[in-house]
């Protein structure tokens, strides 16, 4: 499990000045996983100005944090400093469904 | 990712004749059907509409296996654990100690249907969840339940297909016996989309519930089962308080057990009319109209069978158990010490409550639990009622064919609409099964109804082939004596008023016979006076034949001593040889007397 940043909580999410805090769910270096880690970081590096986490979980490693997230799809976002949780599965390739679904539209 | 190479044989697990390796499912008649299991480290595909139980099937085989100490895995993509829990409880399963003893694990797969979907993406997260399980547990069973929930997210044929195939492949690596489960559309077919996975499996399993007439009834049929025979037929099955439980009908009825000796009927006449009784092991039709007195007849039997200390087994689909006790007392027969006992049991339903397979899985537990020495089924008629005619059959087929195999006799009740119907009177086309049909029928003389009986046929045995008048007292049925009558046979007041009409013209043949008993001793007597007159004449005639015939003899004798003296040789010769005529007689005589 490699982190990015410094994991934070959800409940400080909705304020502006607090990061951002991503875990995706990658299949070891499989292509679709490595697109995902890709896409994910230069979008945050775009729209969220550097006030962000992302935690990397590796199901083929830790595959009892993809059950008890219910990780059957990978690679698959989750965004922890929601109110609202939203899942994303996918190399996260649609800037803009992403975007929209994470609300920073 | 850590592979795991796994080749367990365990002890359920069998190799037919080629050679191929199964799991026994020990699910009730499945393993018979499927020649001994499912094909073990391969897939098996169970398909079929909504509710037709492919999840019980699958959950079944899993927890078979895991109180067998067999560990496995269930995936489902559209139940929550907590509710599969509860449901195999009301199938007698606690899923919940197999659990707690990592024998069972209940994977709830659900996919947020809020999840957004962007870009590519595989099931390497589910295979991982699988791949770390397995090997936790041990596990070398997985049921993967709804499949098409999860692989409608890839929207997508050609993505399915892959994916799949990826998860497919990791399961035979994996030396995993699999069931998949897929929903197919209302009509039973597989819908072309997932076409593939038939033959992707080595093993396919599809099943439906069509209703006819308001009456469901679970089948199951096996489409394919590479390198290995299987039982071809559409087999219906039920889901039980004890699970699955499937009848293969082609694999009963094959080890009937002979004929048994002569129990009573339970009342010595019919006993006579049956040349002793009911056969052990046999089935006994008794047909007939509507109040003709077939429970009577039967409840006589069931009576003394239990004062004998027999068990016996009472199917009602007519009344309730009460009512049936209670209405028998009219006519003196009483069941209640039997009931009392524990040697009689009740086993009633409505026919229409449930289907065929449940109603047969409700009689085999019973047979089975309370191992009676006979049953009764009343009344067969009633079982067209559990759907269509085609159900009747299958259930009665069964029935008889359960208890013919454990020699237990059976009596059919079958109430009829009329008795013209040959067909009718032997229920529901099943007649070639029954070893004796006992007929019941009212018949009206004088504007008066009367019962009567007839054995229309007993194998093996020479039973009466009359009709019997027959009457239901209220201490019991009784059969009169025969009455041989001029008209055939009578019964009730028509009887009485024939009978006294006989004795009158008894009577008066009785005098006629005296007279002419008088008359010939009179003949008799003047016949004799005349043969003796007679005799006498002839008497008379016979002595003065034999005096004619002496005298010829005299003569005979002189001329022949007469002809050596004169050594007329010739003349004896022609004499000797043209013997007098008996007309010349007279004219010669003088002649010769010369």
């Amino acid at each position: 499990m490699k982190r990015y940043g410094q994991k934070g909580r959800a409940e400080a999410a909705e304020t502006r000045g607090k990061p951002c805090i991503f875990r995706l769910f990658v299949a070891g270096d499989e292509q679709n996983s490595r697109q995902a880690r890709e896409n994910l970081k230069r979008l945050c590096e775009k729209h969220l100005n550097r006030r962000y986490e992302i935690e990397i979980v590796d199901v083929l490693e830790d595959f009892k944090s993809a059950l008890e997230n219910n990780v059957l799809l990978t690679p698959a976002l989750m965004v922890l400093s929601h109110l609202t949780q939203v899942t994303i599965f996918g190399t996260l390739s649609d800037t803009h469904k992403v975007l929209s679904a994470l609300q920073l539209t | 990712m850590a592979m795991r190479g796994r080749k367990e044989e365990t002890e359920v697990s069998r190799t037919n004749e080629t050679g191929i390796r199964k799991v026994a499912t020990q699910i009730a008649g499945m393993d018979e059907v499927l020649n001994g299991g499912l094909p073990a480290g391969q897939t098996t595909l169970i398909s079929g509409g909504p509710g037709t139980g492919k999840s019980v099937l699958g959950l079944e085989f899993l927890y078979r296996g895991a109180a067998a100490g067999e560990p496995g895995i269930f995936v489902t993509f559209e139940e929550r654990a907590s509710d599969v829990r509860q449901n195999a409880l009301t199938l007698g399963w606690n899923l919940t100690p197999l659990e707690q003893a990592g024998k069972l694990f209940l994977m709830e797969a659900h996919v947020d249907p809020q999840a957004v979907l962007s870009g590519d993406f595989n099931l390497k997260g589910l295979i991982a969840i699988i791949n770390g399980k397995t090997t936790a547990m041990r596990a070398s069973r997985i049921v993967i339940d709804a499949l098409d929930v999860l692989l409608r997210l890839f929207d997508d044929p050609a993505r399915e297909r892959n994916e799949l195939y990826v998860l497919h492949d990791w399961l035979i690596d994996h030396d995993m016996t699999t069931v998949l489960t897929v929903k197919t559309s209302k009509n039973g077919e597989s819908s072309g989309r997932y076409e593939f996975l038939d033959f992707m499996a080595n093993c396919v399993i599809s099943l439906d519930q069509p209703v006819t007439e308001q009456i469901a009834t679970r089948r199951l049929r096996v489409l394919k089962y590479r390198g290995s025979g299987f039982g071809r037929n559409e087999y219906p099955f039920c889901i039980t308080d004890e699970g699955i439980n499937i009848i293969p009908i082609s694999f009963a009825g094959l080890q009937h057990k002979a004929l048994g000796p002569k129990v009573s009927s339970g009342h010595p006449q019919l006993d006579a009319l049956l040349d002793g009784g009911y056969r052990r092991g046999s089935c006994t039709l008794m047909s007939g109209t509507t109040g003709t007195g077939k429970t009577s007849v039967a409840s006589t039997f069931v009576r003394s069978a239990c004062e004998r200390g027999e068990k016996v087994l009472y199917i009602d689909f007519e009344e309730s158990q009460e009512a049936m006790v209670s209405g028998m007392l009219s006519p003196g027969i009483d069941l209640r010490p039997a009931v009392q006992a524990g040697t009689l049991r009740f086993l009633t339903a409505m026919p229409e409550a449930m289907g065929v397979e449940e109603h047969l899985s409700r009689v085999f537990k019973a047979i089975k639990a309370f191992q009676p020495d006979h049953v009764i089924v009343d009344a067969i008629s009633s079982c067209e009622r559990m759907g269509t005619r085609m159900a009747a059959f299958g259930y009665l087929t069964r029935v008889v064919n359960t208890c013919k195999e454990r020699g237990i006799p059976l009596i059919l009740i079958n109430q009829t609409a009329g008795f013209r119907e040959e067909n009718e009177i032997s229920g529901i086309g099943i007649s070639s099964m029954v070893d004796t049909i006992i007929f019941l029928r009212y018949i009206e003389i004088g504007g008066e109804i009367n019962r009567m009986v007839l054995v229309m046929k007993s194998r093996g045995s020479k039973h009466s082939n009359q009709y019997r008048e027959f009457l239901i007292t209220d201490h019991g049925i009784e059969i009169p004596e025969v009455y041989v009558g001029e008209g055939g046979v009578l019964t009730g007041a028509a009887r009485q008023e024939q009978e006294a009409r006989q004795e009158a013209q008894h009577r008066r043949r009785f005098q006629e016979i005296e007279q002419k008993e008088h008359e010939v001793i009179q003949r008799r007597a003047a016949l004799q006076a005349q043969t003796a007159t007679l005799k006498a004449e002839l008497q008379a005639a016979e002595a003065q034949l034999q005096a004619f015939r002496l005298d010829e003899k005299v003569w005979q004798n002189g001329r022949t001593k007469r002809g050596e003296m004169r050594g007329e040789d010739a003349a004896s010769t022609r004499l000797s040889t043209h013997p007098p005529r008996p007309k010349r007689r007279g004219a010669r005589r003088p002649g010769g007397a010369r």
